[in-house]
């Protein structure tokens, strides 16, 4: 395993890989749309927040997850606020979990986050299509919505090891 | 219950409000500054928009920058596809690029009597030009279908603009920065854009499914019947979103839908076309005679450009059929040769056969001959007739001499 000095640059870095991995996945719309396999699609931010906020991590910084949806929002082309607001949303449900959670669970984490993305997709679809009159296919949430909660746990077993490696 | 009621309000207080020291801002703030902003970007703040034009040009260029190993991982794949189709290709590009020369020049000389006829019947024309612009995001996001190019209101692009692939219309300008701008595909459920369908000029209007296609809609019941399968779609200009006559794609009936294939292909947008238009009114006559004068001798030069390259395209047509003629020329000589080689062959077998019959006949008289010699021979105690004579030949064929003879 891959060990640093605490002061390291790098390290540094290293710490802050879960915010650089959101920035990058937001400027670069990360789901693997370029397969071109119908329908699929899933929200890589969310896996990553909810996981990190969940947590604690402690260089997970709010505002940057703020900023982070708005640059979200820019790239993809819906309206200020949006994404922020989801994101932020995602952190309170998270952080509402970590603090009625004894003992944590894997399981329940998922179904939970099960039901956080769901209620967000819903408010994102019912804000866009009631105030902003945007034309949206409901198919591709509620599948994007699918993939989203199937990817959680692989998404978590690769952060498990990466939050073993920085406390190690 | 009490307590658990307490816990819930705990868990949900310390969740909105609580700051952790790493924390500058807690949750609640941030949600309030998010819809605040939702609510803002809803209404058309000239602050606001030029805010959002200023993030937008930032996160344009940082989005493009940071998608570079994602695209050149992808611009590797498509080209080791293209390599191993590449001899295929190049052969029916060879032809296509043939029956497209052709095509061109009647297109070009109808182009200039169409701007001539507009030119007569409008009291003011379009000068249009067509600029080239970089597609600097394409995530294909499967919400809304947009690219972002390199060009804003710095080179004149409006919300409106149209934009091409070639001359094939790709969407419109929906969003103008200073320096880039956002498109909206037509593949996007939210693009409409009114269409004439040839043969039979039904109108009609094709709305963006969300994938890479889109669907007839707006139609009128009895015209169904005379939209056929592979008609052409070009945009009819009716509400002056986009100009008319633009090529849009090729109709497929599938059960009662009608769908339509884009001619071209947004996964595949490098470059794009913009095309900027000028309104030029007639106003001032000196400076638009001189106008219209070089328009003039500007149409006149293109004329004779298309009329000598015409020419030019008939000589080598000409040549070839010269060349054409001259191989069948001697195809026909050679031909000729080989039936008068065969006519001979012909006699020369003709005339064995006479000679085989001939000798056959001859055969068959020597052998009774043989045989009826003797009956049909003069001696001197004998009647008969004289050796070698006809009637001597005649006899030994008949078998001997008959009694009247």
């Amino acid at each position: 395993m891959i060990k640093f000095a605490k002061h390291n640059y790098l390290y540094k870095v290293y710490t802050f890989l879960p915010i650089i991995i959101l920035y990058v996945s937001v400027l670069n719309e990360f789901d693997f749309n370029y397969l071109n396999i119908d329908y699929f699609s899933f929200n890589f931010p969310f896996i990553l927040i909810f996981y990190f906020a969940l947590k604690e991590y402690n260089k997970f910084d709010y505002l940057l997850v703020f900023i982070a949806g708005l640059i979200n929002d820019t790239v993809v082309g819906f309206p200020l606020g949006i994404s922020s607001f989801s994101y932020i949303v995602v952190c309170t449900f998270a952080s509402y979990l970590r603090n009625i959670t004894i003992r944590p669970h894997l399981i329940k984490d998922w179904f939970y986050f099960l039901f956080v993305i769901s209620l967000i997709n819903s408010i994102n679809y019912s804000i866009l299509f009631f105030f902003f009159s945007y034309d949206l296919d409901i198919m591709f949430y509620v599948i994007n919505n699918l993939f989203t909660f199937l990817l959680y746990v692989p998404s978590t077993l690769i952060f498990n090891y990466y939050i073993k490696a920085i406390n190690d | 219950m009490a307590s658990s009621r307490d816990d819930f309000v705990i868990a949900i207080r310390s969740a909105f409000l609580k700051k952790t020291t790493k924390q500058k801002f807690s949750l609640l703030t941030l949600i309030f500054i998010s819809v605040f902003i939702i609510f803002l970007s809803n209404l058309n703040f000239k602050i606001i928009n030029n805010l959002r034009s200023i993030i937008n040009e930032i996160v344009f260029r940082s989005s493009f920058v940071v998608s570079i190993p994602e695209n050149l991982i992808i611009t590797s794949y498509s080209k080791i596809v293209e390599y191993s189709s590449f001899y295929d290709e190049f052969q029916l590009n060879k032809i296509q690029l043939e029956e497209l020369r052709s095509k061109e020049i009647s297109n070009d000389i109808i182009i200039s009597e169409n701007n001539e006829l507009k030119g007569l019947i409008e009291d003011y024309s379009f000068s249009s030009n067509k600029i080239l612009a970089k597609v600097i995001v394409d995530h294909d996001s499967p919400f809304l279908k947009t690219i972002i190019i390199n060009k804003g209101s710095f080179d004149n692009i409006k919300i409106g603009t149209n934009i091409y692939d070639k001359n094939y219309l790709v969407g419109r300008v929906i969003e103008v920065n200073f320096k880039s701008s956002r498109v909206l595909l037509l593949s996007d459920l939210n693009s409409t854009v009114p269409i004439s369908i040839t043969p039979g000029n039904v109108q009609a209007i094709v709305v963006g499914d969300g994938s890479n296609s889109g669907e007839i809609k707006y139609i009128k019941d009895n015209l169904i019947e005379d939209i056929q399968n592979q008609s052409i779609a070009y945009t009819s200009g009716t509400g002056s979103i986009y100009k008319s006559g633009i090529p849009v794609g090729r109709i497929t009936t599938d059960n009662s839908k009608f769908i339509i294939d884009f001619y071209s292909d947004f996964d595949q947008l490098k470059y794009v076309f913009v095309e900027i238009q000028q309104n030029l009114k007639i106003g001032d006559e000196k400076e638009v005679d001189d106008e219209n004068l070089s328009a003039a001798i500007n149409t006149e030069k293109i004329k004779l450009n298309i009329l000598n390259e015409e020419i030019k395209i008939l000589n080598e047509t000409n040549e070839k059929f010269i060349e054409e003629n001259q191989k069948l020329r001697s195809q026909i000589n050679d031909t000729t040769d080989k039936i008068l080689n065969l006519q001979n062959k012909i006699d020369n077998q003709n005339k064995k056969i006479n000679q085989n019959s001939i000798d056959q006949e001859e055969l068959s008289f020597l052998r009774q001959n043989l045989i009826y010699s003797s009956k049909c021979q003069k001696t001197v105690f004998k009647k008969g007739f004289k050796v070698g004579t006809p009637e001597y030949k005649e006899c030994i064929l008949s078998k001997g001499r008959k009694l009247n003879d």
